[in-house]
């Protein structure tokens, strides 16, 4: 009788959900952040839920076997920039490296572009005198007396935090090791990340950045999770809380505190996971995730059941090189504001009405057209009400506004209307040829997953225009990130940089450094207490061709590591490169640069209820008839409303179709076709004929 | 002619502009130079049938320049009717079309759909070879290649490949650049007859048009809120090249929504500093787009409402046989001139003198690892002009490029060469309300004999001026050092270095904006803190006394000892 719980903390909302493992029970519910101390909202929520599940049972949360959270703390605290006092410690001569990066500037045209502050002011960054050089040799031995003396200076000023990184740490770990002594004896309460632990891997400006980011958000992060978790002892929590981190997967209170900057992008992982296990289930695994909030959209790709990796990417214009998925975000939401610019063209976002003053059918004193707007213009949403009836609207609001921008192209309210969601769809089309069509993926093979409030109502005509072959839209568009939590596995991630010819008389090599990143593994395996059933492992190597600078990762089997590994890797490498870049360069050296693995202890995943397939016939779930806009008859027709709760399994709709329900509105085209599968899904089939 | 509304041109216009960006993700990726794939220093378009630019992936505004001219150099040595598809036409000659230096080669492939050539799209590469030569006259710089026939049904010509390559010092890695130059056009070929399937090559041809006339819609906005009048400015410019200075001026006059630029410039000279027409063209469009409108689409509508003029034979608009390698530092003088010029109409708009210069540093010889020849090239950013509502960027690239560096650990690895020293020079931004950027000093060593190096830099005899009674930014220097650290000499664009000497470049600060006196004094205080300005500094132009401007008074560390 053991239950699943998952708090996902958001800006509005704390969303809590609760699974029962032995009846598949699935139960959801919200309460309001507490953005001062977020933990209130997610213990609220724990006892919410479990009075809504078992009521009047004293110590229920003893019987939570499995409790996972989503935080932004470390989030905010970075995009806020409120992380610790935090200082640097580097190689002598780089102390700049942290502002000067790459040395690009950010906008090729604006002169007033600003690059975020460095998280380290100039005067807390100390530079020891310490080189390592490119083959591994020492040429400058680090004195411990230097060392001690910078790390002073960094005490007197009063940090509470310092990153260590130095020149090829990940090749000689011997000065980190040194610094990092020094500084547990001068700084015993500083929090300390040193690059090679962080991120050992070659690029320097990159694995500092990590490292400082790491640094900066530390000991907020520790405050955080530390109290809370005392907190939910208290409560009477009993198993070991996880945290999700930006991978998909998750890991315990104490390996976040260590590892903040791994849960700095976990908010749209989960929902990815999330996706790709509600479409699972539905039996498809090749999926493209398109979640449209009120102001931005995350898309993302998902091969054979498994969400796309990257390897890393920037915020602010600051690196962070952290395991993630790979998530484009467009700018683009339901609360988009449509203007026109100085050319006379119509643009969508990024500014947004959020939810407050919200799009101008909410009355409440915005009078610019949202994309939200000219969906209430087009039909595809209610006229007089939406959220289940708990937002009242008016539509005659949406018609003037729309109007206004209608006068000035000189265009017809709805062909600006639809102008508008034509915009949209450009951008998200544009946004997911980024993760597929760029990565080397055919987007016709893949289904759309549609969740988050607006996605819905916009995937029928995405698929068009990207041609996919059909859609899903789960039941629960609004509880994926919830659902995507229960599933998620405990998982770390082990990596270095040993450049080395892909060659049969380095194998040695090979065999060593995956034995030292499996004995990490082993040691954090035993540490979170995961059963050697449940213990899986991955490996992969970045590989390139000698004197490119660029590398693809190569998954490797489990075996030891012999002749026939070593030619399946190359092969699957050129195979690869192939893929991406059109071309294979078969008689090329190829190096092996980062050795990658990936341990996760496997969760269970919760099965879920199943309905019983009924009849074809979906008129017992009509509610009424909108007249809907369809651009490819130019006229407003009548469609059928239909309500998503009455749905059954096996219902059928033929477009053009609407399906309500409380936070979203599925929009169905003429020749869609609609089938609601028997876990709730509706899965559509795009037919072949174009407008 | 299609009749489109302002959606489906806007629709269209992302759509080409997505393709240029997946050209050059696909030519940066499969590319194997570090110049191209590390640094970016490459380009990719998509033109018209007649080759003019509708959609550009933003990598270096110079390049724009470079592949401007190139359709019109291929239409003419080769009849329409000759040209099919699965053709690509190679190109890189300044002064005939299709480049605005030699290394940056561009391969151009033409589009078609339904047996009509209804687009062409196009990338640029620069390629860090045709090092070690002299600039006199273009051909001593390097291979001049006409627009020729490169690939027929996407075969590469091998004999014009081989005759490339033999010209190139590092032929495996020019090999590999162009195939993955090919592979971004195929892709983009591709992707363009995708569009025309989905809406019909009228359809696009049309969007073009609309796309085109809408960039002058915005630049002609931008300009009609700028005063009428007529603005003069001058600056002096030099380099190693060429001994002393030399001075360049402007008149721009505005009138309603034109504006026209007419330059002065010396004649053309036997060094490699020369500008091309095009390259003086689309430097004057960088230079206005940044005050008129930094978001409008860079497509061929944005020349329209420009007229710009500079004397022929001139530095500035050479001809042939003039040398052309280093137009960089000339095209960085001339954004500085048309910002100086109107900063008397819009001083509110434009920023104070930038590092001026691309601060070029080539070196090369036998890698004693390997045996082999190589070639490195890098470029040192510097400190980015300061306006009137913002302190200048500190140590980035400015203006007509930018270029990512490559990092140590990888250069090291790479090349036989090791990274002494990277960072901000203290005290190099000119002080002013708000501080112009600071430079940057780079030190390299040379860890074999008979190492090439060559510097091409500005600013070493002017500093950058300030604006709005901003002061001027450090000027540029170079030195080399023995193994000891001592100078043993300012280099000049040429040197011939041993092992153990170090290339100890320090580039241009930037003008500061604003009496300095009317700087905060948190922000003063701040600068002095983390060492970006000196106690002297202070005191000199913040007015903070000397006793409060010791760093040591606050007890705050200096992060290190400033180095002798």
């Amino acid at each position: 009788m053991s239950w699943r719980v998952g708090v996902d903390t958001g800006g509005t909302f704390t969303d809590v959900c609760l699974f029962e493992e032995s009846t598949g029970l699935f139960e959801i519910t919200k309460v309001s952040s507490t953005p001062d101390d977020p933990g209130e909202a997610v213990l609220r929520g724990v006892r919410d839920i479990i009075e809504r599940v078992a009521p009047g049972t004293e110590g229920g949360v003893e019987r939570i076997g499995y409790f996972v959270h989503g935080t932004t703390v470390a989030t905010n605290a970075l995009l806020q920039g409120n992380g610790a006092r935090t200082g640097l410690i580097t190689t002598d001569g780089f102390r700049d490296l942290l502002e000067l990066g790459r040395g690009r500037r950010p906008k090729l045209y604006d002169l007033a572009a600003r690059k975020g502050d460095p998280l380290v002011p100039r005067h807390l960054r100390m530079e020891i005198a310490e080189r390592v050089r490119h083959d591994g040799t020492v040429a400058l031995v680090a004195s411990e007396e230097d060392v001690r003396r910078r790390i002073r200076q960094l005490r007197d000023a009063g940090v509470d935090a310092v990153a260590v990184c130095l020149l090829y740490s990940y090749l000689d770990q011997r000065h980190e090791r040194l610094v990092k002594r020094v500084l547990a004896e001068e700084l015993p309460d500083a929090f300390i990340s040193v690059s090679h632990e962080v991120l050992p891997e070659f690029r320097e400006y990159e694995r500092m950045s990590t490292v400082v980011t790491n640094s900066f958000i530390g000991p907020v992060m520790r405050r955080y999770l530390g109290r809370l978790r005392t907190r939910l002892r208290e409560l009477g929590l009993h198993c070991t809380p996880q945290v999700t981190q930006s991978n998909g997967g998750m890991m315990s209170f104490p390996s976040a505190e260590a590892l903040p900057v791994r849960t700095v992008l976990s908010g749209p992982s989960t929902g990815v996971v999330g996706a790709a296990q509600v479409a699972a289930g539905s039996g498809i695994d090749h999926v493209i995730t398109f979640d449209m909030g009120g102001t931005s959209t995350d898309v993302s790709l998902v091969n054979g059941g498994k969400p796309s990796p990257a390897p890393g990417m920037e915020m602010d214009g600051r690196p962070i090189q952290v395991p993630m998925l790979d998530i484009h975000t467009v700018g683009a939401g339901g609360g988009s504001i449509a203007w026109i610019d100085e050319g006379g063209h119509l643009k969508v976002g990024p500014r947004s009405a959020g939810s407050d003053p919200g799009p101008a059918c909410y009355g409440l004193g915005s009078y610019e057209p949202t994309v939200t707007d000219a969906n209430v213009v087009l039909g595809v949403l209610n006229q007089t009400h939406l959220l289940g009836g708990r937002m009242p609207i008016d539509a005659d609001r949406s018609f003037a506004a729309v109007d206004r921008l209608a006068a000035r192209l000189g265009m017809t309210r709805t062909a600006v209307a639809q102008g508008i969601v034509s915009v949209v769809s450009a951008n998200m089309a544009r946004a997911i040829r980024v993760i597929s069509v760029q990565r080397g993926y055919d987007p016709r093979d893949y289904t759309l997953v549609a969740f988050g409030g607006a996605g819905p109502s916009h995937s029928a005509r995405l698929a068009v225009e990207l041609g996919v072959a059909g859609t899903l839209l789960p039941q629960r568009p609004g509880a994926l990130s919830a659902l995507g939590m229960l599933m998620t596995d405990v998982r770390s991630d082990y990596s270095r940089t040993v450049v080395t010819p892909a060659a049969p008389d380095r194998l040695s090599t090979f065999d060593r450094v995956f034995a030292e990143l499996a004995a990490q593994a082993s040691a954090w395996f035993e540490a979170e207490g995961i059963a050697e059933e449940h213990r899986n492992v991955e490996k992969s190597i970045d590989m390139r061709y000698r004197g490119q600078n660029y590398e693809l990762p190569v998954p490797v089997g489990n075996g030891t590591f012999d002749e026939i590994a070593l030619k399946q890797a190359r092969d699957a490498f050129d195979e690869l490169h192939a893929q991406r870049y059109g071309y294979a360069s078969v008689d090329e050296t190829v190096d092996a640069v980062t050795f990658r693995l990936t341990a996760s202890g496997v969760t269970p995943r919760p099965a879920f209820e199943r309905q019983e397939p009924e009849g074809a016939d979906p008129s017992a779930a009509r509610t009424g008839t909108r007249d809907l806009f369809l651009p490819e008859r130019e006229a407003y027709l009548p469609a059928p409303v239909y309500e998503r709760a009455l749905l059954r399994a096996g219902n059928e709709l033929t477009g053009p179709a609407l399906v309500e329900q409380f936070d979203t509105t599925t929009l169905v085209l003429p020749g869609e076709h609609a089938r609601v599968d028997p876990h709730g899904n509706i899965v559509t089939t795009i037919g072949r004929h174009r407008d | 002619m299609t009749d489109l509304d302002p959606v489906q041109v806007e629709v269209i216009g992302s759509a080409l502009e997505s393709v240029a960006e997946e050209m050059g993700e696909m030519l940066v990726k499969a590319s194997y130079s570090p110049n191209i794939k590390e640094r970016r220093d490459c380009t990719t378009c998509v033109f018209d049938a007649d080759g003019r630019t509708l959609a550009q992936a933003e990598h270096i505004p110079l390049h724009l320049g470079s592949l401007m001219g190139i359709v019109e150099a291929i239409t003419e040595r080769h009849p329409r009717e000759e040209i099919r598809d699965g053709d690509t036409f190679v190109g890189n000659d300044p002064h005939t079309g299709g480049g605005t230096h030699l290394p940056d080669i561009v391969l151009a492939t033409p589009v078609f759909s339904g047996g009509e050539l209804v687009a062409w799209v196009t990338n640029l590469a620069h390629h860090a070879d045709f090092v070690d030569r002299a600039h006199a006259h273009i051909f001593q710089e390097g291979l001049r290649i006409p627009a020729v026939r490169f690939a027929r049904d996407w075969e590469i010509d091998r004999d014009i490949l081989d005759l490339i390559l033999l010209n190139c010092q590092v032929p495996r890695e020019r090999m590999a650049d162009f195939r993955a130059q090919l592979a971004a056009n195929r892709l983009g070929v591709q992707r363009v007859q995708q569009l025309c399937e989905r809406y019909g090559p009228d359809t696009i041809t049309a969007a073009g048009e609309a796309l085109m006339d809408y960039t002058e819609r915005m630049i002609r906005s931008g300009i009609a809120e700028i005063p009428d009048g007529v603005y003069h400015f001058t600056d002096r410019f030099d380099s190693d090249e060429h001994e002393g200075e030399l001075e360049l001026g402007v008149s721009v006059s505005v009138r309603g929504t034109d504006m026209s630029l007419e330059f002065a410039a010396p004649p053309q000279l036997p060094c490699s500093l020369n500008m091309v027409h095009t390259a003086l063209l689309v430097t004057v469009f960088y230079a206005v787009k940044t005050v008129v409108g930094p978001r409008v689409p860079a497509n061929d509508g944005m020349f329209r409402p420009l007229k710009v003029a500079a004397p022929e034979g001139s530095l500035l608009n050479c001809t042939p046989p003039a040398a052309v390698n280093n137009r960089i530092l000339a095209c960085q003088r001339v954004v500085d001139l048309v910002h100086g010029a109107l900063a008397q109409a819009v001083p509110e708009r434009v920023i104070a003198a930038s590092n001026g210069a691309v601060t070029a540093c080539t070196f090369s010889g036998i890698d004693p690892r390997t045996g082999e020849f190589y070639v490195y090239l890098e470029t040192i950013g510097g400190g980015l002009g300061a306006g009137a509502t913002h302190d200048g960027l500190d140590g980035v690239q400015v203006h007509m490029t930018n270029t990512s560096n490559l990092p140590v650990e990888c250069l090291e690895a790479e090349y036989p060469l090791t990274v002494e020293r990277y960072e901000l020079i203290d005290d190099s931004g000119g002080a002013g309300r708000f501080r112009g950027g600071m430079g940057i000093r780079r030190m390299l060593r040379v860890e074999h004999d008979d190492c090439h190096c060559e510097v091409s830099t500005s600013r070493l005899l002017s500093r950058p001026w300030g604006l709005s009674g901003g002061q001027p930014g450090a000027r540029t220097e170079v030195h080399v050092l023995d193994a000891g650290g001592r100078v043993t000499g300012r280099s000049s664009s040429s040197t011939t270095l041993r092992a153990g000497e170090v290339m100890d470049v320090h580039t241009a600060g930037a003008g500061g904006c604003g009496p300095s006196a009317e700087r905060r004094a948190e922000a003063v205080a701040a600068d002095l803190r983390d060492g970006r300005i000196s106690a002297a500094t202070a005191a000199e132009h913040h007015g903070v006394p000397a006793s409060e401007a010791a760093p040591a008074g606050e007890g705050i560390p200096a992060g290190r000892e400033v180095p002798a």
